[in-house]
């Protein structure tokens, strides 16, 4: 077992104690997940890396709820959620949980604004909160102007912000990232990665899932998967001076100007109407 | 409830707002079997409300008394022999006589319809009853005279009144005083004209614009000197006597009859019975054709919620993601299919009574505005949302997340 306590005191965000998960029956069985135990603090930055089929996804689905495993334990803040209803799990996600996909997931009838605003909507908060509260994350994001946009407005970088937004505006303890870069070139790509570790330096956990070792440089900790199991798990010490190196998060905002214009024209010309 | 039903409404909103064209298409499918319901309903209460309307206006003091026994068997409509039409009445003009000295009986008027075609000296009207009847019914159905006088006891036998439409068919005008007509040979001298009244549904199942009214002697010598009755308006002099009334005419006749319940006895409502009767049926006949049209439109919003679910497999993985439960994610579903077929109900309901008003203008009757049909066309629409929008939101439901979200358009 391989465990990073920093530390010992308090109880861990996420346990995880000889999860098992497998798909087919008898000859044919698949073990996506094959024991994985596996602690995670509060306040953790995690990028999990591995070959395809090596049961990274699956796992992130399990932490996140929308999958059971077969096997094994799992403790949320200390409590098993094996045993809870789905209508409970439904609300862990909407409460604790955020999630940032590869393939942004907008809904595209939605304009940024009430797409971000879309998990208020299952805390029983009223719309006119929700927007407010939305509005607010999306300043954060420098995407106040971009509130009233649709989807399809956006370039790939802006609509994963807005879907990072997303994740975050119920203020979950964790955000689970499925590649949320691999849909992006790679100046979108560490333009939402600054946005991440930012979420991170304020105190957030996250979980994230990806292909390019280049990424793993903003983590606290990564692990590689092989095979349904945790090959390794890596605790990297904070340097602040890291980000220093990188292009600083005001400089990606004017850099990414460009497509914005067709953006505008369609929607002076939707004025026009 | 964590999520309001107001917030599932305007999500509803939107996305069929989204949806413009196919959701107005199915709106339309429930509107139209709504609306023929509801035009169905409303024109049968219409008719109930014609004769109910008219014992009202009369002042709710009369009752009548027919012969044979009414079957109040639903059964009794496809048997028309219970129904007596050719039979021999069994209410005789003893009875009458009978009936008009009970104390509290205002007046008593038997009606008394013969077989028989009124003839001028060319012309035949058809569609004319002949009716022999006392003075007394012109009082107790209140019969407006427009010219001339009523029969009554001092008249001679072989006058008669008719009605305003028979005058105009007879002799081609209204102002048919002085005039005559052969009945079966026999002739009669035109003494009164009816006002022209257009209510050819009542309780006396005779439309007196079309008939001929002979005294009660004349009609008697058609049948070989025998009152053949086939209804006894009686009147009471209060209204709230007639309850009493009526069981002392009931006694009378049971004594006349040697205790043998051969006649009925009816008030209010009842008297529109086997008119009703066979409205009834015919608007369950009705009613069940609309239905299937219904069922069709219902049919509809499956199909249709079934695309929707199908096209938005990637929206309900993501708002699973984000905390919806399985019940957030039935709701959704579900009020949109319920405001598709509430939406086509009301529009249904508006329509049908338009329809409805549109077919009365060739009617005698308008149709009736109850809480009953309103209520109907709620219940309908709201059923038929439920019915046939739980099946799709269940599967929505349903969907897993993983797969949802993988789910590419």
């Amino acid at each position: 077992m391989v465990t990073a306590m920093a530390k010992k005191t308090s109880t861990p965000v996420i346990e995880l104690k000889g999860l098992t998960k497998h798909y087919g029956m008898g000859d044919a069985t698949h073990h996506a997940l094959n024991g994985v135990d596996l602690s995670i603090e509060k306040g953790e930055f995690i990028t999990i890396m591995g070959p395809s089929g090596c049961g990274k996804t699956t796992l992130l689905n399990i932490l996140g709820l929308l999958d059971h495993s077969n096997d094994g334990e799992y403790f949320l803040d200390g409590k098993s959620i094996e045993r809870l209803s789905s209508a409970h799990h439904a609300r862990i996600r909407s409460q604790q949980i955020g999630f940032v996909f590869q393939s942004f997931n907008l809904i595209n009838r939605l304009n940024v604004i009430e797409n971000v605003a879309l998990p208020l909507t299952y805390n029983g908060m009223f719309r006119t909160k929700r927007l407010k509260q939305a509005s607010e994350v999306l300043k954060n994001f420098h995407l106040s102007e971009r509130e009233y946009y649709m989807p399809w407005q956006l370039s790939g970088g802006q609509m994963q912000r807005v879907a990072i937004a997303r994740a975050l505006v119920s203020n979950p303890s964790i955000i689970l990232a499925d590649e949320p870069t691999g849909n992006l070139d790679s100046k979108s790509s560490h333009v939402i990665m600054e946005e991440l570790s930012d979420i991170h330096k304020r105190g957030n956990t996250i979980i994230m899932v990806t292909h390019n070792p280049d990424l793993t440089t903003y983590a606290s900790r990564v692990i590689h998967m092989l095979d349904g199991k945790i090959a390794s798990d890596t605790k990297i010490p904070i340097t602040l001076e890291k980000s220093v190196t990188k292009i600083p998060l005001s400089m990606h905002h004017t850099e990414e100007k460009p497509p914005k214009k067709p953006a505008k024209k369609r929607k002076a010309k939707a004025k026009k109407k | 409830m964590r999520l309001f039903l107001l917030e599932h409404i305007q999500n509803a909103y939107h996305s069929l707002r989204n949806t413009r064209t196919r959701t107005i298409l199915t709106t339309l499918g429930v509107a139209i079997g709504v609306a023929s319901i509801t035009t169905v309903l409303s024109l049968s209460g219409g008719i109930g409300q014609v004769i109910s309307g008219q014992v009202d206006a009369l002042g709710g003091n009369i009752a009548v008394v027919r012969p044979g026994v009414q079957a109040k068997n639903f059964d009794s409509l496809t048997n028309p022999t219970t129904e007596q039409t050719y039979t021999t009445s069994t209410v005789t003009e003893n009875d009458l006589i009978d009936i008009q000295e009970i104390d509290g009986v205002e007046a008593a008027a038997p009606i008394m319809i013969i077989n028989g075609s009124v003839k001028d000296s060319d012309t035949t009207a058809n569609e004319s009853t002949i009716v022999a009847t006392t003075p007394e019914l012109a009082d107790i159905t209140k019969l407006p005279i427009r010219d001339g006088q009523f029969i009554d006891s001092v008249t001679n036998r072989d006058t008669a009144v008719i009605g305003s439409k028979l005058s105009v068919d007879l002799f081609g005008t209204d102002q048919s005083i002085g005039q005559t007509f052969k009945v079966r040979g026999q002739s009669f001298t035109v003494i009164g004209v009816l006002k022209h009244m257009n209510d050819p549904i009542n309780f006396n199942s005779v439309d007196f614009d079309r008939a001929a009214l002979i005294s009660l002697e004349s009609g008697k010598s058609f049948h070989e000197g025998i009152a053949q009755i086939q209804q006894i308006d009686v009147r009471a002099k209060n209204a709230s006597d007639l309850p009493a009334i009526m069981k002392k005419v009931n006694d009378r006749l049971l004594k006349n009859h040697q205790n043998e319940k051969d006649f009925t006895i009816l008030s209010g409502s009842d008297i529109a019975q086997p008119t009703s009767r066979f409205f009834f049926a015919i608007t369950s006949v009705m009613t069940i054709i609309a239905a299937i049209s219904l069922l069709v439109g219902g049919i509809g919003i499956m199909n249709i919620m079934l695309v929707g679910v199908a096209e938005r497999t990637r929206e309900i993985g993501l708002r699973k993601a984000v905390g919806a439960s399985n019940r957030n994610i039935i709701l959704q579903f579900l009020t949109e299919a319920l405001i598709i077929s509430l939406l086509g109900g009301f529009i249904g309901y508006i329509g049908g009574y338009g329809l409805a008003f549109i077919i009365s203008t060739f009617l005698t009757f308008t149709p009736a505005f109850s809480w009953q049909v309103a209520v109907a066309a709620f219940v309908t629409s709201l059923f038929v949302g439920v019915l046939f929008g739980i099946y799709p939101a269940l599967r929505a439901a349903r969907k897993d997340p993983i797969e949802s979200l993988r789910h590419y358009h």
